[in-house]
């Protein structure tokens, strides 16, 4: 809608009146430099972290720079990098665990698990609620080193992991590699899906809390049972919120790796644990005799960036993210 | 403009704040004209006691103070001599400067801590494309090969003749810096990396002293092979003197003991040309001995899962047999495991150690690996010529001695064989006779991304992901797509 003032002055304009045009133009480039103004310290940012990265690791990707070659930095290359990537024995393999880690630790963990815990804790009294939405925070609190070290601890093999020490005799199972040995897969997701799914938690809390009372209220005086009032009212409300963490989640587990590396770093084995973002930081930083890869790392990056981009773009036309961002969803109800 | 008026004078604050900082920042340069005397102290954490050393640098009228930074990466209070003892050169530095005539003066700032090894690694490439390299770096020689070939720390072939203490250095350890043919580092240890055995474990497996006794001389000439070492491994399994997959444990993650297998094997690593060989009938002998191992359950599917806690705690505790580990490691199991159960004492009464057995399906002889560390100058600095003054200073035979001792590394000079302190120390005079077996890795550029394809195999045959005939065929995929022209598939 055109501001009123704004229309004055181009009726003005309209009828002729000297001055008018110019000053209609003042206050549109006015109006135009606040705004760009208030966006400017955000466009800055996504222009020094994310596009002028971006388009150096496209550069960097079509070269081969390596710690062998410092004296020749760019020596082009053309689609070598990427002819390599896509022949690599083992990118299949990555491409699956990836597939495979992204979305179990989404499902199970920062959507699945974050709803059980945001409907569960708004469920009981609110100071428990409280209590147990802090505990569940814990992880995201933890330094990721130190609580990779404490899950290492739980899960090593016998004698050393309190697990395999404890539980097998209590059980009277036999020990042995009962965990992050004999199945890592299960290690990585509950350690990303503990840290992740408390996101969601507070995400959908915030969301549940906002359904006004006399909704539920008048869901109860009908009869409706707890799962009746979850399944036909809550969670077609908090709708919105849980597409958003959808796509945030998943482009955020997309480019994680930190605690794997910690955990695993992507073994035991063949590449068993192995995610994508996690062969792109191998190769460009980590070499045991020193020669990081830098120009290979950046081509594996720039995949990777390159189908981040693409399901941003699946996510945003699927969940009509316009029609998220037209208005506040949560304040309409 | 009264409000104007009143941020005057913080905006003039902030500018004087600014001024004094950028002043600060540029007075943090490596080279000062300084006043007539400045005195540097120097705190200097020994390796048993901290001691303090002052330091006194006079720098004569007009003369100048060069700051040089070290960078060591070092386990703390046992391999700390690495940087210590260049700060600890510096007083005779200086003196050899001052009678040369020369007016400069050298002061040494240190960085030593303990990441992991290609962190550091990479850290020291990084900081070197950056601008920021130290003046000087203690890394293992193998990177050599990266680092020469690209460039980035200096070629002193011309200059280590002129430093008289280098002499001493033993002759053949200088190889560990070359490329081809020039020297681009001065070592500063030397290691061996042997076979360790429990003595109670053995014991109670029903060896007689005299049996564990002789173990080292029988290692030692053959006698002893790396299959009757699986034999016994799987006698005490089946015994139950140690768990299933605790009767032999190689190192947890890559590195250069892996090379000594393929060795020990009759592969060849490098051909005339320089360029690097995969020998495929040796590294499928390497593969088919992990796959044993573990089928046999001497070793677990799972113990390559780079946790050196994890694997210290295994070893030093008296939990496995027989695994293949570092002459330095030894100082850190006195040090931080059994240091409560008596320290060196207790593991000289439990563990013995002697070269890694011959390997019968192979080369059939003993056989062990070397992969010294040694100082290498950035090529960034303008003064090669001090920080290699400095390093000569720091390899003098009391200084390397103390530092060799406390390390569990062996000495590099040739006037170690008649220092009493360095001969009468019980761990080095046993372990270094294994250095008559030993080998080395090759400084080429191209030996990084042959050791991790190499080490895929090893991987893939633990973890049953692969027989012994896949792995070589996974390892040949990778080192083609690796280094094409530049490897050799035999």
């Amino acid at each position: 809608m055109t501001p009123p003032l704004e229309k004055e002055a181009l009726v003005r304009a309209a009828v002729g009146e000297p001055g008018s045009t110019r000053r209609t133009l003042g206050r549109r480039v006015r109006s135009t430099a606040t705004a760009y103004g208030f966006l400017g310290p955000t466009i800055a940012l996504v222009l020094t972290f994310f596009v002028v990265p971006g388009i150096l690791l496209l550069i960097l990707s079509f070269t081969d720079l390596a710690s062998v070659n410092f004296g020749d930095p760019w020596n082009f290359v053309g689609f070598a990098n990427f002819e390599r990537l896509f022949t690599d024995r083992f990118f299949p393999k990555i491409l699956r665990n990836t597939v495979f880690y992204v979305f179990t630790t989404l499902i199970l963990f920062n959507l699945g698990l974050a709803l059980v815990l945001a409907l569960v804790t708004t469920n009981i009294p609110r100071r428990s609620g409280f209590f147990f939405r802090l505990v569940w925070l814990l992880p995201r609190l933890t330094p990721s080193v130190v609580y990779i070290l404490m899950w290492k601890r739980i899960a090593q093999a016998e004698p050393f992991g309190i697990y395999n020490q404890l539980v097998p005799e209590f059980l009277g199972a036999s020990g042995g590699n009962l965990f992050l040995g004999g199945s890592p897969w299960t290690f990585v997701i509950l350690t990303n899906g503990f840290i992740g799914a408390s996101f969601g938690m507070i995400i959908f809390t915030s969301a549940l809390l906002s359904i006004p009372e006399d909704l539920l209220t008048a869901a109860k005086v009908d009869g409706a049972s707890t799962w009746r009032i979850i399944r036909d009212i809550k969670l077609p409300l908090i709708k919105w919120p849980l597409l958003f963490i959808a796509t945030y989640q998943t482009l955020s587990l997309l480019t994680s790796f930190e605690y794997i590396l910690l955990l695993t770093e992507g073994g035991p084995g063949l590449f068993t644990t192995e995610v994508w973002a996690l062969t792109a930081y191998k190769r460009a930083f980590a070499s045991y005799a020193g020669n990081s890869q830098w120009a290979f790392g950046a081509t594996w990056a720039i995949v990777l960036v390159t189908v981040a981009l693409m399901f941003a773009v699946v996510y945003v036309k699927l969940f009509k993210f316009k029609e998220l961002i037209q208005e506040p969803r949560i304040d309409n109800l | 403009m009264k409000r104007r008026k009143k941020r005057l004078p913080g905006l003039m604050i902030l500018g004087i704040a600014f001024a004094l900082v950028a002043a600060a920042c540029a007075g943090a340069d490596t080279v000062d004209t300084p006043p007539e005397t400045v005195i540097v102290e120097v705190e200097v954490p020994g390796v048993t006691v901290t001691s303090i050393v002052e330091v006194e640098v006079e720098v004569p009228t007009g003369g100048e103070l060069i700051t040089l930074v070290a960078r060591c990466r070092a386990k703390q209070s046992i391999e700390e001599g690495r940087c210590n003892n260049l700060l600890r050169g510096v007083v005779d530095a200086n003196a050899a400067l001052e009678a040369s005539g020369d007016d400069r003066r050298v002061q040494v700032k240190i960085i030593q801590d303990n990441p992991a090894a290609g962190d550091y690694v990479t850290e020291f490439e990084l900081s070197s494309a950056a601008g920021e390299a130290p003046d000087i770096i203690a890394a293992a020689a193998v990177n050599v090969g990266t680092w020469g070939a690209s460039g980035i720390i200096a070629d002193v072939t011309d200059m280590i003749g002129d430093y008289p203490e280098f002499d001493d250095i033993v002759p053949s350890l200088w190889a560990s810096t070359e490329l081809n043919d020039r020297r681009y580092g001065v070592p500063l240890d030397a290691e061996a990396r042997p076979l360790y055995f429990r003595k109670d474990l053995l014991a109670e497996l029903g060896w007689s002293q005299a049996e564990i006794d002789s173990l080292p001389a029988r290692l030692a000439s053959g006698e002893y092979t790396w299959e009757d070492m699986f034999d016994t491994a799987e006698e005490a399994v089946d015994a139950g003197v140690v768990d299933p997959g605790f009767g032999w444990w190689p190192r947890p993650k890559n590195g250069p003991d892996f090379l000594y297998y393929y060795y020990a094997a009759g592969g060849e690593l490098m051909d005339p040309s320089g360029a690097l060989i995969y020998d495929t009938a040796a590294a499928k002998i390497v593969y088919e001995i992990m796959g044993d191992a573990v089928a046999r359950d001497i070793l677990l599917d799972t113990r390559l899962d780079g946790d050196w806690g994890n694997w210290h705690n295994g070893v030093a505790f008296g939990n496995v047999l027989f695994w293949f580990a570092g002459s330095w490691q030894w100082a850190e199991w006195a040090e931080f495991f059994v240091a409560d159960l008596g320290g060196e004492e207790y593991l000289f009464e439990n563990v013995g150690f002697g070269p890694i057995p011959a390997l019968a399906r192979g080369t059939n002889t003993p056989i062990t690996l070397t992969n010294p560390f040694a100082y290498m100058v950035s090529s960034a600095t303008e003064n090669v010529d001090l920080a290699l003054l400095v390093i000569s200073k720091a390899t003098t035979t009391e200084l390397n001695t103390e530092y060799a001792l406390a390390s569990g590394k062996l000495g590099i000079l040739k006037s170690q064989a008649d220092y009493e302190p360095y001969t009468s120390a019980r761990f080095q005079s046993e372990m270094a006779p294994i250095l008559e077996f030993t080998t080395f890795q090759p400084n080429s550029p191209f030996f990084s991304a042959w050791s991790d394809a190499y080490y895929l195999g090893i991987a893939a045959v633990v973890s049953g992901e692969a027989t012994p005939e896949e792995a070589v065929d996974i390892v040949v995929d990778q080192l083609e797509n690796e280094l094409g022209d530049n490897v050799i598939i035999k």
